[in-house]
């Protein structure tokens, strides 16, 4: 970094650091409030012991646009990429669509091609990750299991070894798609503007061919392991269809020419809580549908529809608010591309009483549909002629000034944005993440879970464990803190009453 | 998949490059790693990779040495902290890569795969992991040399 950038930083920096230290110091009572990278929940009580309002606190980068700032653009898809390590093929995609933008260059069709099926090797990939090791163990072990047990050990003591082998085995499997085009699974050195940096070879085509056949196998068994263990139990049900996780607000997606979920290209369309569409618009014209509100107490930005304005944490008809994510997309979108994945979403819809469905903890049933797709378009990209074209690129010759991309990372929709100067140095970064896309919506969800949970002064027992559940089920992507084994965020809780003094502390490892 | 077990010795960095101070473990591993490559009993590793991904690193060794950053705020930047897997449930504390060492151990065994029978962990208290930049905070740095001689110390015990 040149001294004038670092300077600039460093001073953004510790500005960014005094205002944070300040925010802080007023609800600090006692030390153990310094744990940052904890998830945590302040809660106010009203005079009669019943919650004024909750706060979510979560971990956030800081100075991405400054570590950015006159950096050659064809590095953005590797810097982005290697932010974190949990969904570097999304960043990576949605930078290298904004770099085809940015250098006005249209890939070729088979470049195009290859990077879908990539991409969909990787949401398959991630997604199973969800299911079987971060969010889904809630459901497969159970809500009410020890924290302890709610992974993906619990997991295969509930379903069988036979679980924990297939989904370590797709898992690598999935990963040497990634490899093979990319070089690195986390890291991977795949999209230039203009299209890919390798071909598929004919000779490498059986393997590939079997693995997507093996992978719609997967995501059936998942389908399968899912209706049995949690469609099958009333409690669950009764659980993923209740008032304290449901909100009406819009929901927002990527789809094709016929309104079909696509993951890696389309328009991005948002329908309201009645499934109506609000807007479609391509990421060119995102800053003209997408704002971005703050609030005193989070240092988030809370994104909202623009042209609705912002109305605060409401839902219903007028709601600004929207999500995306998995359930998210199936409902904005009118359909599945593939005969499986229909199938299931019809299923899907016809047994949560029709489109929209509001219950936040959808999401998971709706995630194990996506793998479905995921795998089949993995096999209709891999059975297309195109795939071993040669004619992988097209070189740009455009002078670049401004690019965008939007790409449906598995948590949901992403937005990547850059200017540069005339010689492709960046003068300026942003980027929208899904959990920024979901922040409104889930601090709601946090809200409501602790409503619900303390009634007239009395916490009820398990309150960390379903307030979890109700951020969980969007995959928050919250410093990458969320994503270990076995998938749970350190979490504290504290509660204030009505005079801001502190009554009561829970804490969750 | 990996049921074999060497006599070797893994120490394994991890981290993130551009975030600060949570490259220490990666940094430490490259700098052990020049200065070990005469020792065949001793493999290092770095990755910026985290949770199951570590199953893929770490079978196939008897010993795994693991460093990585984390965030208690319970001792001050700079500060080494020495652990086995079950330790790791009393350091209450931030790293988004090995929290979860304990549950990758016990998946790997429940799948038959060659897990190490001793993973020791040094966690790195650092200052700060959540801006993007590729240098230490002067804290980390200062305490950096003495955190390397424990390690190398180690490391050398282990190899002998």
């Amino acid at each position: 970094m040149n001294p004038e950038t670092q300077k600039v930083w460093n001073q953004g920096s510790a500005k960014a650091n005094a205002a944070y230290q300040g925010l802080r110091r007023n609800v600090t009572i006692n030390p153990i409030t310094r744990l940052e990278g904890h998830g945590k929940i302040d809660i106010f009580l009203n005079d009669s012991g019943n919650v004024d309002r909750a706060y979510l606190q979560v971990p956030e980068l800081r100075g991405f646009e400054v570590f950015s700032l006159g950096r050659p653009a064809e590095d953005m898809p590797q810097i982005t990429s290697r932010i974190c390590g949990v969904c570097p093929t999304a960043h990576h995609m949605a930078s290298t669509k904004a770099l085809d933008d940015l250098y006005q260059v249209e890939p070729t069709s088979a470049g195009k091609k290859i990077r879908e099926l990539v991409y969909n090797a990787f949401t398959l990939e991630d997604h199973a990750l969800h299911v079987f090791v971060l969010g889904g163990p809630d459901f497969i072990v159970g809500p009410d299991a020890p924290a302890a047990e709610r992974n993906i050990v619990g997991v295969i003591g509930k379903v069988g070894l036979e679980a924990g082998k297939k989904v370590i085995s797709m898992r690598r499997r999935v990963r040497e798609i990634t490899s093979y085009f990319g070089g690195k699974v986390v890291h991977p050195v795949l999209g230039l503007p203009g299209g890919v940096s390798k071909a598929l070879k004919v000779e490498d085509l059986p393997r590939f061919k079997e693995l997507a056949k093996e992978g719609i196998e997967f995501a059936e068994w998942t389908l399968g392991v899912f209706k049995a263990i949690v469609l099958a139990n009333p409690d669950y049900v009764k659980l993923i269809t209740s008032d304290a996780y449901t909100h009406k607000t819009c929901y927002m997606g990527t789809v094709d020419a016929n309104n079909k979920v696509n993951f890696y290209d389309g328009m991005t369309r948002v329908v309201d809580c009645n499934g109506k569409e609000v807007c479609k618009f391509t990421a060119k014209q995102y800053r003209d549908f997408i704002a971005e509100h703050t609030e005193p107490w989070s240092y988030m930005k809370f994104t909202y529809l623009k042209n609705r304005g912002w109305k605060g944490f409401t839902e219903g008809a007028d709601s600004s608010i929207y999500s995306v994510g998995p359930l998210a997309r199936l409902n904005a979108a009118d359909g599945m591309a593939t005969p499986k994945a229909q199938a299931a979403y019809e299923e899907f819809f016809k047994t949560l009483g029709g489109k929209p469905v509001h219950h936040t903890l959808a999401n998971h049933w709706a995630r194990v549909i996506e793998m479905i797709y995921a795998a089949e378009r993995m096999e209709q990209l891999i059975n297309d002629p195109e795939i071993t074209s040669t004619d992988v690129r097209r070189v740009p010759t455009a002078t670049p000034k401004e690019g965008m991309g939007i790409i449906e990372a598995p948590r949901g929709t992403l937005f990547h944005h850059y200017q540069t100067d005339a010689n492709g140095l960046i003068t300026m970064a942003n980027m929208v993440v899904a959990t920024g896309n979901n922040a409104a919506r889930i601090a709601m969800s946090v809200d409501r879970a602790a409503k619900g949970l303390i009634k007239d002064g009395n916490v009820t027992e398990g309150l960390l464990n379903k307030v979890e559940m109700a951020f969980r089920a969007y995959d928050p992507c919250l410093g990458c803190a969320t994503h270990t084994l076995p998938g749970h965020m350190p979490l504290i809780a504290k509660i204030y009453d009505p005079q801001r003094q502190l009554v009561q502390e829970l804490i969750q490892g | 998949m990996q049921t074999e077990t060497s006599d070797k010795i893994l120490l394994l960095g991890l981290g993130n490059d551009i975030l600060t101070d949570d490259a220490v473990g990666l940094l430490i591993a490259r700098q052990l790693r020049g200065e070990f490559a005469g020792d065949p009993r001793i493999v290092i590793h770095e990755t910026q990779e985290m949770g199951l991904a570590l199953l893929d690193f770490i079978t196939g060794y008897r010993e795994v040495v693991l460093v990585d950053a984390v965030q208690t705020c319970a001792a001050s930047p700079g500060t080494l902290h020495e652990l086995d897997a079950d330790g790791l449930k009393n350091l209450t504390g931030r790293t988004p890569h090995f929290l979860g060492v304990g549950e990758t151990l016990a998946l790997g065994r429940k799948l038959g795969l060659a897990v190490p029978e001793h993973v020791r962990i040094f966690a790195i208290e650092v200052a700060d992991a959540h801006t993007l930049g590729t240098n230490l905070s002067p804290v980390v740095q200062n305490a950096l040399p003495a955190i390397l001689e424990r390690i190398r110390a180690t490391l050398r015990g282990l190899s002998r």
